[in-house]
């Protein structure tokens, strides 16, 4: 356990004897339509503690906190606060029983301050005064240690900063159990840690904090008690000092054997499909890079170091500097003149829902998106061939839901990724650009994912951008790391120390 | 010479000719405030003004007439809410449909009033105040209803920056869900923002037939509303800038009166482009600035119930 990034300051928090639960969940089930999300579930939150839910994406964490949360009402089974039963018609009469959540996308007025945006609905009064809602909320903000400039726009933070008011928004509403979902999806490292301490903090002074993820390491390194959820059930509870590994944990949780690691078998590798020279210009210093059928290359480093400059510049979104990119052998600005549909370059960004896909179209015309071409007869397009075909790729990349009527927004984060995989394969590209493939996604959609684009490498270069190192050492042949623009290392993943030397790269140590 | 004779008239016949656009043009703020895009303000003020002049030609009162105007504003823009904040119609087809109504509402039924007189509000030299060299000639020697309007933009203000009410309106136009999660109710917020804009409207279109003239016409409106819908862009949605856009508009549209009464030898149809022509001069430069940023970031899209 010694490669844990985060480190908690008191490792075992033994829970007292005797202690009486805040919250307690009895045989709480939830059904949507046919499908159980939560099956008699049990659980107890204790104040002064983090509990961790792990589990899958679909495992019915997130159902179950918007129960306790006032979103949704328990078909059957009861929720007590404090000992009473409770039942919440709405999110405000959980806030009144002192439970708040932070969802995933924040909930805040971007053209307003902080101290705005923690007092809306709660200023007290029908005239204010900005100078003492600012001193109001920087007192709280004080009180429990969260640095936050109060009278800063929230246009003007960071993601982490963003979820420290969120947080302040709960404290202000006197919230004794804060549930946090996926907390960490937005957030750098650092903003993480930052975030980890903040709740530490607070479980000192009393709160319970309620902890949503499917990150192994964030748990084990956070919490004092482990909930395991699978399937809408509770798959066990343990005490985060005893795990023994990581891929014990991942077992538990998904309940086969998977392994994190995956068969890498080399490639034959063939003509280069990227070149990169001597490229300086859009924030990248002297970059080199070559990718060839056959392999994959990771680009890593902490985000921002020029990794979205690069991406953007190798995909067409903003134009290089003159003879510095070469796509299959071509200058940039030739291949896209003459670039097709297939046989070409193909593109899996890290936003799935804004720029991989359109929210509010069905599978069909989103597979439509970047293969029209494929489907058109002169003028028209053959829709019917199109359904057929994209039934055919939810059955093979079991997308789910299993229906072409689908509109994105509706899927999951790894059956949209999933369904933006299939789309971009059935492409037949001869060059792959991927953004954070798996970023968010649960252990047996990374998997898949994993698999697919090493598979590609039949027909393919893979350029890997990623944040994950463990993807990029299971994946890539040759890493690259980014460090302010530059590529600081390319390092083969077949020498041992290559891992050991990717930290001090990143963090623009040359040795 | 030149000073007394043309200029200082002149800029006091923009403050009387932008006073209705300055009314509109706030009302216009506060309704995209709350994130309702209402294209029908050209139809509003058209209404308004004909439910002013009725009032005052029957009653004898402008006070009463005044109100009436923004009643019926009010009343034409509850229409607009209706339909997309319950309806959740879409608000541009709406804005339009209401300003065609209107026009067509206010010219039939004005039929019988045409080149009839009405009383309504006459300039007088405020006390004190008008006696400022030069300020006092050109802002102080008008009538009641442009005093009023001085005073709006001053609470325009202050409502939105130091009232809970104006903080929460805000809210709900910038994101709408936030406010929602706040416990706030943002449908009947936004009813709000479009009642009270559609009554600021309102009091636009009354002083055209109050005030302006005193007489009913068709197509009093001249096209002010669209000037408004535009003014609140130039405005960056905020009043004090509406208030130099309403003026400057209405120094165009008073200077192109004159040139024409002076008999130059422009055709008066190009004149009377003129305010459009710096419509689109005034969106341009707006846009080139780069400040579309200040929009409330959900003008125009409706609240979906959560699905």
């Amino acid at each position: 356990m010694s490669e844990l990034r985060y480190v908690r300051p008191a490792r075992v928090r033994p829970l007292p004897e005797g202690a009486v639960p805040v919250v307690r969940l009895k045989e709480v089930t939830k059904r949507f339509g046919k499908v159980v999300a939560n099956n008699a579930i049990t659980l107890d939150i204790h104040s002064g503690r983090i509990k961790a839910l792990l589990g899958e994406n679909g495992a019915g964490k997130s159902t179950l906190m918007s129960m306790l949360a006032g979103r949704y009402k328990p078909d059957s089974g009861t929720m007590e606060v404090d000992g009473r039963p409770v039942r919440f018609e709405s999110s405000k009469d959980a806030i009144a029983a002192g439970i708040g959540m932070v969802y995933q996308n924040f909930m805040l007025v971007d053209s307003m301050t902080v101290a705005e945006n923690v007092l809306l609905g709660q200023e007290g009064g029908f005239f204010i005064n900005p100078g003492e809602m600012e001193a109001r909320v920087d007192a709280l903000a004080t009180e429990y240690g969260l640095a936050v400039d109060v009278s800063a726009r929230i246009s003007d933070l960071s993601m982490g900063e963003r979820q420290l008011v969120e947080i302040l928004k709960l404290l202000y509403r006197k919230s004794r159990i804060l549930i946090f979902d996926e907390p960490t999806a937005v957030l750098t490292p650092e903003e993480t840690n930052r975030l980890f301490e903040a709740l530490w903090r607070m479980t000192e002074q009393g709160k319970s904090v309620i902890f949503i993820s499917h990150k192994l390491e964030e748990v084990i390194a956070l919490a004092d008690e482990i909930a395991i959820l699978r399937r809408g059930r509770i798959e066990g509870e343990l005490d985060p000092t005893a795990i023994e590994s990581k891929a014990e944990l991942a077992s538990r949780m998904v309940g086969k054997e998977v392994l994190l690691e995956v068969d890498r078998q080399p490639v034959e590798v063939g003509e280069p499909v990227l070149e990169i020279k001597g490229m300086t210009g859009l924030g990248l210093t002297d970059v080199n890079l070559e990718v060839r059928q056959g392999e994959i290359v990771a680009v890593v480093g902490v985000a921002g170091n020029g990794q979205k400059e690069l991406v953007e510049a190798v995909t067409g979104l903003v134009k290089p500097p003159v003879d510095t990119v070469f796509i299959m052998g071509q200058p940039w600005r030739k291949f896209f003149a003459e670039s097709t549909w297939n046989r070409s370059m193909c593109y899996i960004p890290e936003d799935r829902l804004g720029l991989a896909t359109m929210r509010n179209q069905n599978l069909v015309d989103n597979l439509l998106l970047t293969t029209r071409k494929g489907f058109a007869r002169g003028m028209w397009l053959d829709k019917r061939r199109a359904e057929r075909d994209t039934e055919e790729l939810i059955r093979k990349y079991d997308i789910r839901p299993g229906r072409i009527h689908a509109l994105a927004w509706q899927l999951s984060g790894g059956n949209l990724q999933k369904a933006v995989l299939a789309r971009e394969l059935y492409r037949q590209p001869r060059f792959i650009v991927a953004e954070q493939p798996t970023q968010g996604l649960d252990v047996s959609a990374t998997e898949e994912v994993w698999r697919r684009l090493l598979d590609a490498r039949a027909m393919a270069g893979v350029l890997l951008v990623t944040g994950d190192l463990g993807e990029a050492l299971q994946l890539a042949d040759r890493i690259a790391v980014m460090y302010r623009g530059r590529i600081l290392g390319m390092l083969p993943t077949s020498e041992a120390e290559t891992a050991s030397r990717i930290g001090p790269l990143m963090a623009g140590v040359l040795d | 010479m030149l000073m007394w004779e043309f200029i200082i008239p002149l800029m006091a016949a923009a403050v009387q000719s932008g006073t209705p656009i300055l009314y509109a043009t706030l009302g216009e703020m506060m309704t995209e405030k709350g994130g309702v895009l209402n294209l029908g303000v050209e139809g509003i003020m058209a209404v308004a003004a004909l439910a002013a002049f009725v009032t005052s030609f029957a009653t004898g009162s402008p006070w009463l007439a005044f109100l009436a105007g923004g009643t019926a504003g009010l009343a034409f823009a509850s229409l607009h809410a209706f339909v997309c904040i319950t309806c959740l119609g879409n608000q541009v087809v709406s804005g339009l449909a209401l300003t065609i109504l209107g026009l067509g509402v206010s010219t039939f039924l004005g039929v019988p009033y045409v080149g009839l007189a009405a009383p309504g509000f006459d300039p007088f030299a405020f006390p004190l105040l008008s006696s400022i060299p030069v300020l006092g000639d050109i802002f102080f020697r008008q009538d009641m209803l442009v005093y009023i309007s001085f005073v709006i933009p001053f609470f325009f203000w202050f409502f939105f920056r130091r009232t809970s009410l104006g903080l929460h309106v805000a809210a709900t136009g910038e994101m709408p869900a936030a406010a929602a999660a706040a416990g706030l109710k943002p449908v009947a917020l936004r009813y709000f923002a479009v009642l009270t804009g559609g009554f600021l409207i309102g009091l636009g279109g009354a002083y055209l037939s109050l005030a302006y003239t005193h007489l009913w016409t068709n197509g009093l409106s001249g096209g002010r509303g669209w000037i408004a819908v535009a003014l609140v862009i130039f405005a960056f949605w905020r009043p004090g800038r509406a208030v130099i856009g309403a003026y400057l508009f209405g120094g165009v549209m008073a200077f192109q009166l004159r040139l024409q009464a002076m008999g130059t030898h422009i055709p008066s149809s190009l004149l009377l482009m003129l305010p459009y022509l710096l419509t689109i001069l005034v969106l341009i430069l707006s846009a080139w600035r780069g400040r579309r940023i200040d929009a409330p970031a959900a003008l125009g899209t409706n609240i979906e119930p959560e699905a």
